[in-house]
């Protein structure tokens, strides 16, 4: 068994993983809104709008993301527990409303601050059962 | 009203199961190739080549699109904000799972730890 604590490296590489995973939605939503004006009512128009789609250079960024997103996300799971890695991947519940704030100028409310401060909480705790466990198996 | 509800909660509860299947197979596929993880392009190259060559990683994939399926189909119904703090349900099984199928060893602190998100969850989705 090779070492299960939580670095920075991984939490790192886990923050990584949800920043694609916002930018594939805005990537795919692109690539869907330039077909808007094919309007699917058939099959003939439904291969229209797949063929639009299909040379849209957001699409194949979005696939590449996917990619991309799926071999960090390997590299993590060799590293430490899936009860670990998918709770601190909730890191995005933080971020969204951070950058919300910071950069878009959203006003956040208390209930939501409140929220964030649970999965903040929450995520510190998963972390660092991670390292207990290591220390017991000493 | 209530019928249509409970509806939506079993499909966000099946979609869930969809995903926590999903990654069980992802991660038992990865500990059965024992990789030491490394900073090596060409070996982490070879090593995601050898996982997707596994079918186990695809019956994975496949219920992973079985998931997407299903979650459109509660968004055709359900309210973004609700459905996404009902998806936090997948916290739980995930760490079910992990601790039945996978074996792993979870603290007190871990399932605190997981039962705060989920709480933390709900109210960002809610606000």
């Amino acid at each position: 068994m090779f070492k299960k604590k939580v670095t920075l490296k991984i939490l790192l590489l886990l923050i990584a993983c949800d920043i694609l995973e916002t930018a594939i939605h805005f990537l795919f939503k692109k690539s869907a809104l330039a077909q808007s004006s094919v309007v699917v009512v058939d099959i003939a128009t439904g291969v229209e709008f797949f063929k639009g789609i299909l040379v849209s250079p957001f699409l194949w960024a979005g696939l590449f993301t996917v990619v991309a997103i799926f071999t960090i996300w390997s590299m993590v799971l060799t590293k430490i527990d899936l009860s670990v890695a998918v709770p601190i991947a909730s890191f995005s519940y933080i971020l969204v409303p951070l950058v919300s704030i910071i950069f878009l100028h959203e006003q956040i409310t208390v209930l939501r601050w409140v929220g964030v401060f649970f999965v903040l909480i929450g995520v510190i705790l998963v972390s660092l059962s991670s390292k207990e466990r290591l220390e017991q198996s000493k | 009203m209530k019928q249509g509800l409970w509806l939506v909660l079993s499909l966000i509860a099946l979609t869930s199961l969809c995903d926590t299947v999903n990654q069980l197979y992802l991660k038992s596929a990865i500990d059965s190739l024992n990789f030491t993880p490394t900073f090596n392009i060409i070996k982490i190259f070879k090593f995601i080549f050898k996982l997707i060559g596994m079918p186990r990683l695809w019956l994975g994939f496949s219920f992973s699109l079985i998931s997407l399926c299903i979650w459109l189909i509660v968004l055709s119904k359900a309210d973004l904000n609700f459905a996404f703090s009902a998806d936090s349900m997948h916290y739980i099984f995930i760490a079910l799972a992990s601790r039945f199928v996978l074996k792993e060893k979870m603290s007190t602190r871990r399932w605190l730890g997981t039962g705060l998100i989920m709480v933390g969850i709900v109210f960002v989705s809610l606000s």
